[in-house]
């Protein structure tokens, strides 16, 4: 098999990980090395799907002892099965890198053999473009449940990054689904991580997850919950949802033929986002429901649901509530607490600085004036939001009375 | 109030700077092409002066934060758009009190506070987007094409991602190329022969780039929305 058709296999294989950014790692230039970190992260193209392509995600193997349902590797597809050579990937990654494709390696795999196994074929690929090729860029290695305690300690020193996928939010629907990983052996890895690195660097690897959404049973609040708890204890930097896109038919998962629940992804980013940016709780998102709503972002429907908070006035309110407010985000608090120290902002002056009020109108007043809906009830903004644009002057046209005269429709 | 000519280069901005202070003339408008002069126009007409421009260059470093001295070289990047009425604000403002520069009420301010926004976001997109080709001697190249004048953030960019590897990234568009650190300008240019390998690896991230992108997904609006097809020109994936 030549090294066309593995690449085929092996990208074709990883794409549906959906983690693929490589930002918030801090620059480590070195002199004589090739590669270095941008602290922001880039994007080096997009897909048709319109995702970013940071990284050059591929499967070290997609042969696979295991059999989880919802997975397109498992043992028992009869899919075509391929293999990279530690050196082949260490070419590919080195010569992609120099060109400006990438900006690194995600490394993941099925599993050969054996845990252990297959975590030293990842591992030694590494070595090869860490001390051979002398490549400083950046690695994301994908850690194996159950590989050893030594291993895991040894992909953290080489990696930039390392994660473990949770896969599915509750250990039920893994018992279910994946009846060969538990949640315990499925964290063990990241703890295993987590422990090593706060022994030997000053602050932890950063990690992160993927949770596949639609595919069982659990509730926006369950997912949230969870997050927020991993967000908490700081084990995780970042953690990805991805619609569950039917691969396999099984009796245990949505038919085939269901489209991915893309809405639900959108709306869990926004709330993971209200997060980890906007200091919100998980129980503030979500306290009288059980699900993110799918026709509002999830922080106007806080708002909405808040209203005894607002109006708010934008000239006094501080950070914390600006960023609230829906329309307004981190960068618009920014520019208006930079903009008012020199001035009480009017209506024109916040549009001036490019503030969208569009939403926001209904939430502030501006100098103690406000702006949107006469009336100040959820009903009534929500209606307003959704009010279809105007369009301009209707110019009828013979037929729109003909054809209804014709059929006797009128 | 004065309509200053000037002859498009930063000594000449400089040098406008310190005759319109001395004159004691604020500049109404600033122009650098006769053909915009008005019927009614009073134009005061700057020969630029290495040494007056020398003077205000040292002041500006002298009273200006580094922040806002940076802004000015940037904005001078940008010179594709009209700024020289908002920079000679700006440094009026500046020389008076740097404090206000922070005041984005100013419209003058506000407007080379998102001139420089912009100039960065799309620096920081063609930081993603420029291709390298190896040549037969392993030299890497690069064709650019762009709004604006990026090649010293790229060149600093890439001198530090390929430490030990010769390249070059060549602006088409102004004639213009970095290596080693230094920008020169290009008159001709052969087209450079291609090393063995170049197909191979295009070849591979074409294929790479087909693979990962969804089906079920499929968004060539949102795709465009990231890579307009304006940047597509250079890049690989998109060259058929």
């Amino acid at each position: 098999m030549d090294i066309y058709q593995k690449l085929a296999i092996l990208s074709d294989s990883a794409k549906y990980d959906v983690s693929c950014s490589s930002s918030g790692a801090e620059s480590n230039f070195q002199k004589g090395m090739i590669g270095c970190n941008e602290k922001s992260g880039i994007c080096h193209t997009f897909t048709e799907d319109g995702r970013c392509v940071s990284l050059l995600k591929v499967l070290f193997t997609n042969f696979c002892i295991y059999d989880c349902s919802y997975c397109i590797n498992r043992q028992s597809n009869d899919i075509k099965r391929a293999a990279f050579s530690a050196r082949e990937l260490a070419d590919l990654t080195l010569n992609f890198y120099k060109r400006n494709y990438i900006e690194g390696l995600f490394l993941s795999s099925g599993i050969l053999e054996s845990e252990d196994k297959t975590m030293e074929l990842l591992i030694k690929a590494v070595e090869i473009l860490r001390f051979e090729y002398r490549f400083n860029g950046y690695i994301h290695l994908k850690l194996i449940p159950g590989a050893s305690q030594h291993l895991i300690e040894k992909a953290c020193q080489l990696a930039t990054r390392v994660s473990s996928n949770l896969e599915l939010p509750s250990s039920k629907s893994l018992q279910l689904l994946a009846p060969d990983k538990t949640q315990k052996n499925l964290m063990q890895p990241l703890k295993y991580a987590k422990d090593f690195s706060l022994k030997n660097r000053n602050k932890p690897i950063p990690m992160t997850t993927q949770l596949i959404i639609g595919a069982t049973p659990e509730s926006d609040f369950d997912i949230l919950k969870l997050s927020s708890n991993l967000y908490n204890k700081a084990l995780l930097k970042r953690i990805y949802y991805s619609a569950y896109i039917p691969t396999n038919d099984d009796k245990n998962l949505p038919s085939v033929n269901t489209t991915p629940p893309t809405v639900r992804e959108h709306r869990l980013y926004q709330a993971d986002w209200l997060l980890r940016f906007y200091g919100f709780s998980y129980n503030e998102i979500l306290d009288k429901r059980e699900n993110l709503d799918l026709d509002f972002d999830p922080k106007m429907i806080w708002a909405l649901e808040h209203l005894e908070l607002f109006p708010v006035e934008v000239n006094h309110a501080d950070k914390e509530f600006l960023i609230r407010i829906p329309g307004i985000g981190i960068r618009g608090a920014h520019k208006i607490l930079k903009a008012r120290r020199f001035q009480n902002l009017s209506f024109e002056n916040l549009k001036k600085l490019g503030i969208s009020l569009k939403r926001a109108k209904y939430f502030i007043t501006i100098r103690g004036k406000y702006f949107g809906e006469k009336q100040f009830y959820p009903e009534y903004i929500k209606r307003a939001l959704t009010k279809p644009k105007k369009k301009g002057f209707y110019q009828p046209s013979l037929f729109d009375t003909f054809i209804p005269a014709v059929t006797g429709e009128l | 109030m004065s309509v200053y000519l000037y002859d498009g280069s930063f000594e000449g901005f400089l040098t406008l700077i310190y005759q319109s202070y001395y004159q004691k003339k604020p500049a109404l408008k600033i122009i650098k092409d006769k053909k915009e002069i008005g019927l009614l126009d009073e134009v005061i007409e700057i020969t630029t002066d290495a040494k007056r421009a020398e003077k205000v260059h040292q002041s500006l470093k002298e009273k200006f934060e580094t922040k806002n001295y940076n802004k000015i070289f940037h904005t001078f990047l940008c010179n594709e758009r009209e700024f020289e009425k908002a920079l000679y604000d700006f440094i009026v403002i500046g020389f008076k009190n740097q404090k206000n520069l922070a005041n984005i009420n100013h419209p003058s301010i506000h407007y080379l506070e998102k001139l420089e926004h912009e100039y960065f976001r799309y620096v920081h997109k063609m930081y993603g987007f420029v291709r390298f080709e190896e040549l037969e001697d392993e030299m890497l190249y690069a064709k650019i094409e762009s709004k604006f004048n990026i090649l010293p953030f790229l060149g600093k960019h890439f001198s530090k991602r390929l430490d030990g590897c010769d390249f070059i990234i060549h602006d088409t568009k102004r004639e213009l190329a970095y290596t080693n650190g230094i920008i020169h300008q290009v008159a001709d240019f052969e087209t450079p022969t291609l090393s063995e390998n170049e197909a191979k690896f295009q070849k591979l991230w074409k294929l790479f780039f087909e693979k990962v992108s969804i089906k079920e997904r499929k968004n060539p609006k949102l795709q465009q929305n990231w890579v307009p097809l304006l940047y597509r020109k250079y890049m690989t994936e998109f060259i058929d």
